[in-house]
């Protein structure tokens, strides 16, 4: 569980949190909703530790994350960013063990070549393990970066405590192959006591994969929501600024939402 | 000294030190004498080959170039980028030089491994330029060549007083000599009180440099404050542009005196840059310039 | 080719070509040594072999004069290629060397200062005191030189190769024109030694400069050694480098100093030497691994390697003078320079890399 307690996060004299105390479930995929500038990447940072609230705690179970080392954070939690540039070649094995290296001092055991290598194939990157990470397409080196991070929390279920795994829109600009293949991979993690916490930029991803919402609007928590039937229209009209129509798949029953810009400010369209 | 950008100087030590080439391969076969000495200052060389006591040379640097025959000698380099090793690969008895040796740590290191140095400073008067050539028939037992030469020197520079005189009375026109700095790539002018700025006067000249000592970046300003009646240019210099019409263009120089009427000139580095035998007849070469 | 060898055979063909390097490079010059004269002449000095009076010459040069001069090239060659590494791995860009970035132009500075204003080289080279005055200064000088460098090309925590280029040029240029202010004003005999040291040279390398340069060399080289994996973690930007349990600002600020440090004892030795820490590193990546903990050794004994070979050159292109080391480096390394910086442009575009 990372529980936020009156956490503030402050430059110079703008504040861009504002006073936030919820917590992220255990074992759940927690999404992290809003518009742009609303804080969600800051809230986010600020959650694994990279970023200390002006004001109030995080903490991980019982413990602050500010009282962690360095390596014992690094071995608990892992984050998957938008978008890694790396301007050197190295192969994907390589940078897929980087994900093991708060876990060894100078030289990689067999274990971690082994979790390298399982968490390869559960991404499907495998047999590409030799080839330079440059010469591989978007969407192989995000899945590349997944796998490093699986490495770095891998959790082979023998006794090891429970980890923390933050998104930080991890799907943008991958087509919907890679999307869709990436969270999945990302929820099998559910079952090995771990702790989701993604931002999310497409509200039907969101509410296909997420368990638990937290809607950001203008740096303050504006609902947590258990359940995506529990997002009403109003509030999604009211943090997005868009029109916000929910419609059924015949086959499966899910709810869809598909949106268009509010004209005058006025609320409209049919539906529910 | 002002230093160019550090690529250019190494572009101008590569073209030196290519140019140079010729003389680098070659190796002399002739100083089979017990004596092999190696000298790397200009003019002790010229000296040497004045008295003809140039029989042990076998190594000489980079910048002694006069007489012609001394170029068929191997050289160690230039004299302010000496290597130690090349110096002793030369198996010398003795390390001759006027002082002016770089960098610091070869001295020491040729004097740890035993080879005796001699180090004789020529000084900057005619006075002390006799007393080297006096030491050096000495040193190297060609005495009578001495003191032949200096009497001869003497002569020479009695003659070119008398004419001093008598071209004091008329007016002396104003002379600018212009050296060519090759490490900072630019122009420079000589000061008063070197041993140039002298033999100008010797000449019935006068500098049209107003400062003391050393020598000055030339800039148009400059040539233009002096507005020298006649133009002396070094040999590298001169032969940038290749002949005095081409010379005068330089900005600054056409405007003056010496530019309009012609008057530039060119002589070697070697023949005014220090005194030695040969100043009698380079004053006569210049009063020829100055009242022709 | 290398790529088919493990790090390990790799380092150990490195190891081989350096001591047959080495060995070259003290016999080969215009004093010439064959294998038997050297072992004669080290088994004298050693006191096994009975001292025999024609050998003095040859064994107080090849013991004074070359097997200094050979080691202090080994020692600054892997000073300038582990230094080209650390500092890419610092800028996580491949254009980049202490010569390019102002260290090295900084620490000729410093020592240029000392130099003028501390009563001449003499005194700097000889005197125990002003030994040390000469790397301190050259220390400081090219520790600011380099840190405004590093400040000056990075914003929101990425590099900005151009920016990073044109920052180094124009601290090179005022580091430079001090320098050039300074031979200006400077005396005579300092003038010189200023101008000539400018080019590199290991013309006048003794002992004390190897004690020196090897002892610097070896702490840093050590210490760097820790932190090859926390450098490859570097590679894929700061934030995910926290991430991953390094800290950043600390290891940069870390690898700045011991950088420089390194750098500045060796230039302050042999003066200032370019583009040898640009092209080891290129070559280790080309033919074998971008990885640090491969990189950070291989530059280490290449560098060695190429500077030997270097050094060789220098000595018998123009016998029996020698040629400043700087303009070999610079024909050589110029080209992979430009060649470096083609390849990025036609690949990268925006020539960011965080």
């Amino acid at each position: 569980m990372v529980e936020l307690r009156g956490v503030s996060y402050q430059v110079d004299r703008t504040v861009i949190l504002h006073d936030i105390t919820t917590r992220f479930q255990p074992n759940r995929f927690n999404v992290i909703l809003g518009p742009n500038g609303a804080g969600k990447s800051t809230l986010l940072r600020v959650a694994t530790g990279l970023l200390q609230p002006t004001a109030g705690d995080v903490r991980y179970g019982d413990q602050v994350v500010s009282s962690f080392s360095a390596t014992d954070l690094a071995r608990k939690r892992a984050v998957l960013s938008q978008h890694v540039e790396l301007a050197f070649a190295l192969t994907v094995e390589d940078v897929a063990l980087m994900g093991r290296y708060p876990h060894y001092e100078r030289v990689p055991s067999r274990r971690d070549r082994d979790i390298v290598q399982q968490a390869l194939a559960l991404v499907g990157m495998d047999d590409k393990r030799r080839q330079q990470y440059p010469t591989l397409s978007g969407g192989e080196q995000q899945k590349v970066q997944l796998a490093r991070v699986l490495a770095q929390i891998w959790n082979d279920g023998d006794g090891a405590e429970h980890t923390y795994l933050f998104l930080d829109e991890p799907t943008t600009s991958l087509d919907v192959h890679y999307q869709i293949h990436l969270l999945d991979v990302a929820r099998g993690l559910l079952h090995h006591d771990c702790t989701i916490v993604a931002i999310l930029h497409d509200l039907n991803v969101a509410f296909q994969y997420g368990d638990v919402f937290f809607v950001m609007d203008a740096g303050r928590l504006a609902h947590v929501a258990t359940a995506a039937a529990e997002v009403s229209r109003d509030l999604i009209e009211r943090v997005f600024q868009v029109q916000a129509h929910r419609i059924h798949d015949p086959d499966t029953g899910d709810a869809v939402w598909r949106f268009a810009l509010q004209s005058n400010g006025r609320r409209g369209g049919t539906g529910t | 000294m002002p230093r160019l950008p550090r690529a250019v100087s190494l572009v101008l030590c590569a073209v030196c030190a290519l140019a140079a080439c010729g003389r680098f391969a070659d190796r002399s076969t002739r100083a089979t004498q017990h004596a092999r000495v190696v000298s790397v200052s200009k003019q002790i060389n010229e000296f040497l080959y004045a008295i003809g006591g140039q029989s042990d040379l076998v190594a000489v640097d980079l910048t002694s170039i006069y007489p012609p025959e001394i170029r068929t000698l191997p050289t160690v380099g230039y004299h302010r980028a000496l290597s130690a090793e090349g110096i002793i690969s030369m198996r010398p008895t003795l390390f001759l030089t006027d002082g002016n040796v770089g960098p610091d740590a070869v001295l020491q290191q040729l004097r740890a491994v035993g080879i005796p140095i001699e180090v004789m400073r020529p000084g900057g008067t005619l006075d002390s330029a006799e007393i080297l050539l006096t030491n050096l028939g000495r040193y190297f037992h060609r005495e009578q060549a001495a003191d032949s030469v200096l009497a001869r020197w003497k002569t020479g520079m009695s003659a070119v007083w008398a004419d001093t005189a008598r071209w004091n009375s008329q007016r002396r026109p104003r002379v600018l000599l212009m050296h060519f700095g090759q490490i900072i790539n630019n122009y420079l002018a000589v000061n008063r009180g070197s041993p140039a700025d002298q033999m100008i006067r010797w000449a019935g000249g006068e500098n049209a440099m107003d400062s003391l000592g050393g020598m000055t970046r030339i800039t148009p300003e400059l040539i233009a404050r002096a507005a020298p009646d006649v133009i002396i240019a070094t040999e590298v210099g001169f032969d940038r542009y290749g002949d005095a019409k081409q010379f005068a263009a330089m900005p600054g120089i056409s405007l003056t005196p010496a530019g309009r009427s012609g008057r530039i000139y060119r002589i070697t580095e070697q023949e005014v840059m220090y005194f030695g035998p040969r100043t009698p007849a380079t004053v006569k070469k210049i009063a020829a310039m100055l009242h022709p | 080719m290398l790529k088919h060898l493990s790090f390990r055979q790799t380092y150990w063909l490195l190891g081989v070509l350096l001591v047959v390097a080495i060995v070259a490079s003290a016999a080969i010059g215009a004093f010439s040594f064959t294998p038997a004269q050297m072992v004669r002449y080290l088994g004298q000095a050693a006191g096994w072999l009975p001292a025999v009076p024609g050998d003095t010459l040859g064994r107080n040069v090849l013991l004074g004069l070359r097997l200094p001069r050979v080691f202090v090239a080994g020692l600054t060659g892997a000073v300038l290629g582990v230094s080209g590494t650390l500092m890419q791995g610092l800028f996580r860009n491949p254009i980049v060397e202490p010569g390019l970035v102002g260290t090295s132009a900084g620490a000729a500075l410093g020592a240029a200062l000392v130099f003028v204003f501390g009563s001449g080289t003499a005194l700097a080279f000889t005197h125990p005191l002003g030994s040390f005055a000469v790397p301190v200064a050259a220390f400081i000088v090219g520790f600011a030189a380099t840190m405004l460098v590093h400040r000056l090309s990075t914003s929101f925590g990425k590099v900005n190769v151009f920016t990073l280029l044109l920052a180094g040029i124009a601290v090179n240029a005022v580091c430079g024109a001090g320098t050039g202010f300074l031979s200006y004003i400077a005396r005579d005999p300092q003038a010189r030694n200023i101008t000539f040291w400018n080019l590199g040279t290991f013309t006048t390398a003794d002992w004390r400069g190897v004690e020196l340069i090897g002892v610097f060399f070896g702490l840093s080289f050590i210490w760097a050694l820790r932190y090859g994996k926390a450098l490859n973690a570097l590679m894929l930007g700061e934030n995910e480098a926290a991430y991953l349990g390094v800290n950043p600002r600390r290891l940069i600020l870390w690898l700045l100093v011991v950088n420089t440090i390194m750098v500045a004892v060796a230039t302050a030795m042999v003066g200032v030497i370019a583009f040898v820490g640009l092209v080891i590193p290129h070559v280790l990546r080309m033919m074998k691994s971008a990885d640090y903990n491969f990189l950070l050794p291989a530059s280490a004994l290449l560098g060695a390697v190429l500077m030997e070979v270097i050094d060789i050159v220098a000595r018998v292109i123009i016998p029996p003078a020698e040629l400043p080391i700087g303009i070999i480096t610079a024909v050589v390394g110029a080209p992979v320079f430009l060649g470096i910086l083609l390849r990025q442009t036609r690949r990268g575009g925006s020539g960011f890399y965080g």
